[in-house]
């Protein structure tokens, strides 16, 4: 291929990366912008691309009277309660399952995957039976409970294919040096999966803070997560677009900047998702 | 004289002790509410009727056979799933084919992907509901106006809507396409390529014979996992229209929600529930012998 001939090749495929980028970031910086426009300028026809910013809307949505900073607590409570606990369980379910030999192994691993198909509006139903029956509705106990329904058997097959790829010589090392089961999980096995902790870790979290449908049933007054309240920005008679845009860019924040620090992590973790299975989100 | 337990019988109390606890909790928070929800799709459960309380059989069941909105909703599921499926993985795999071709920039490319994935849903529907499609002032709208061709209801016109809905999801979840197969695609060996130029193979002829083979796995992968996650779909549609204008973005999903929490009627929304589950496991399974036949 001559030079001549690859130039406008390249410079229709930078134009297409462009107008991707623009499709996939528009919206986001869209919203970004917004969030500084006063109400006025918001709906200013042909838009307006120079304006006065104000910091209004975020002074509003953090300490107004329809403050988030609440909800942005309750969000976190319930995110970091469940990635523990997902952890806490997950890693060693996943150690037994991708390397300990026992009587149905296979059954057991099938039975993780299987609880993932579920629909969540299927969950929900009995969840807000039972919990209003034993008066735990509004509940961090409840909310917590059922978030480990999807967080828990992702992290676990996502972490199956992590302790699949430790070399067994290391562990059986261990092992003899009589360093016993407990000693080569703790101090052989699980340095070497550190980084598919993290990547769990990373996709718990922001399916949890991002987690909508069980919110906002089984949620209320005191447990009202940061994505349910975005409602309040939004009536049947006006929506208040500025203060939506400045309240969804502080609830989306954290996982914005998780997304962009972690970015290499979430990609492979989407690929270790996608080419061993597993996973609903 | 008792005998000390041999190596198989510790593995095996080991293999118990780490992975009991969490079957026991996977067996409390999945398996018994899955039992629970059987149940109620039996019961006559309707908060707004609380005097007409009982078992009902299977009443629930035959009463979604001549319920038109069940039908819609099962069509719309179909309509939904099938669309936003088919349109990740065409735009997806074409998208990760030319960037792959491009030697800078990927690194950007690949920021601006994340940003839609790491989005919640249901923020993803508000923005589209108020700053993409409203009319007037939404970005669509500017631009479909700047070329003459007027101002629409986006979210407000029964057709409009479901295409609207679609849009959404699409625009969310494509990255994720694209993500895994320009990763899958950059794992491929470059010297298959390069024999086939020198065979003078095409374009097409080489993406047809050689990358589409190599890469299949992944995207059959990519189409169970999202065609799962199209299934259980709810807060960006419930964002942006709740469902409406009428029934017109109502999938079985958002039925059963409705059904559920808005109607208050849970027998029969558990019975809608349980058909979405069923739905769920005829589709994964048709899909998941599909990846057998084709590994």
């Amino acid at each position: 291929m001559t030079a001549r001939r690859r130039l406008p090749r390249e410079l229709a495929l930078y134009a297409l990366a462009g107008l991707m980028l623009s499709v996939w970031a528009f919206p986001v910086l869209w919203a970004l912008l917004t969030s500084f426009k006063s109400e006025r300028d918001v709906l200013a026809y042909p838009p307006v691309w120079w304006f006065t910013p104000t910091l209004a809307h975020y002074r509003e949505v953090l300490t107004g009277p329809s403050s988030i900073v609440p909800n942005l607590l309750s969000s976190l409570i319930v995110t970091v309660a469940t990635t523990a606990l997902t952890l806490l369980f997950a890693v060693p379910a996943a150690y037994a399952l991708a390397r300990l030999r026992y009587p149905g192994r296979r059954a057991s691993g099938f039975y993780v995957l299987a609880t993932q198909m579920l629909p969540p509006v299927g969950l929900i139903i009995p969840y807000y039976l039972a919990l209003q029956r034993i008066g735990a509705l509004d509940s961090y106990f409840g909310l917590v409970l059922i978030y480990l329904t999807f967080s828990l058997p992702f992290a676990i097959w996502l972490l199956v294919t992590y302790f699949e790829d430790v070399p067994l010589e290391m562990e059986e090392a261990a092992l003899l040096d009589r360093a016993g089961r407990w000693g080569a999980l703790w101090h052989v096995v699980l340095p070497q999966v550190r980084g598919g902790i993290a990547v769990t870790t990373v996709f718990v979290f922001l399916n949890a803070w991002n987690e909508f449908l069980f919110a906002v049933v089984l949620g209320g007054n005191r447990v009202r997560p940061v994505t349910v309240a975005m409602f309040n920005f939004i009536s049947v008679e006006q929506t208040q677009w500025a203060k939506l845009a400045a309240g969804a860019m502080v609830a989306m924040a954290p996982v914005i900047l998780i997304g962009l620090l972690a970015q290499r992590h979430i990609v492979k973790g989407l690929t270790v998702g996608a080419v061993k299975g597993g996973g609903r989100r | 004289m008792r005998r000390a337990p041999t190596i198989e019988q510790r593995e095996r109390r080991f293999a118990l002790l780490l992975l009991g606890p969490a079957l026991a909790l996977l067996l409390l928070t999945t398996t018994a509410p899955l039992v629970y929800l059987l149940w109620t799709s039996l019961q006559r459960l309707d908060m707004s009727m609380p005097w007409l309380q009982g078992f009902a059989g299977l009443g629930n069941f035959a009463k979604m056979g001549d319920d038109p909105r069940f039908w819609n909703s099962l069509l719309l599921t179909a309509i939904y799933t099938g669309c936003t499926v088919l349109l990740q993985v065409l735009v997806g795999l074409g998208l990760a084919l030319l960037v792959l071709q491009i030697p800078r920039g990927q690194g950007l490319l690949r920021v601006a992907a994340i940003l839609p994935i790491v989005l919640a849903p249901v923020v993803v529907g508000l923005f589209w509901r108020t700053l993409v499609l409203a009319p007037d002032f939404g970005l669509v709208d500017l631009v479909t106006r700047a070329l003459g061709l007027g101002s629409h209801n986006w979210l407000g016109d029964p057709q409009l809507a479901l295409i609207s809905v679609i849009a959404i999801h699409t625009w969310q979840w494509t990255p994720f396409a694209f993500l895994v197969l320009l990763a899958t695609l950059a794992t491929l060996p470059p010297d298959v390529y390069e024999a086939a130029r020198i065979d003078r193979a095409g374009a097409w002829q080489r993406f047809r014979h050689l990358t589409l083979p190599l890469i299949r796995p992944a995207v059959v992968m990519v189409i169970i996992l999202r065609t799962m996650t199209a299934l259980s779909a709810f807060a960006a549609i419930f964002a942006a229209t709740g469902g409406g204008p009428g029934s017109a973005t109502e999938i079985l999903n958002l039925y059963a929600y409705r059904t559920s929490f808005t109607e208050l009627n849970l027998g029969y929304g558990a019975a809608l529930a349980t058909a979405l589950l069923a739905l769920t496991l005829a589709v994964s399974w048709l899909l998941f012998r599909r990846r057998q036949a084709a590994a």
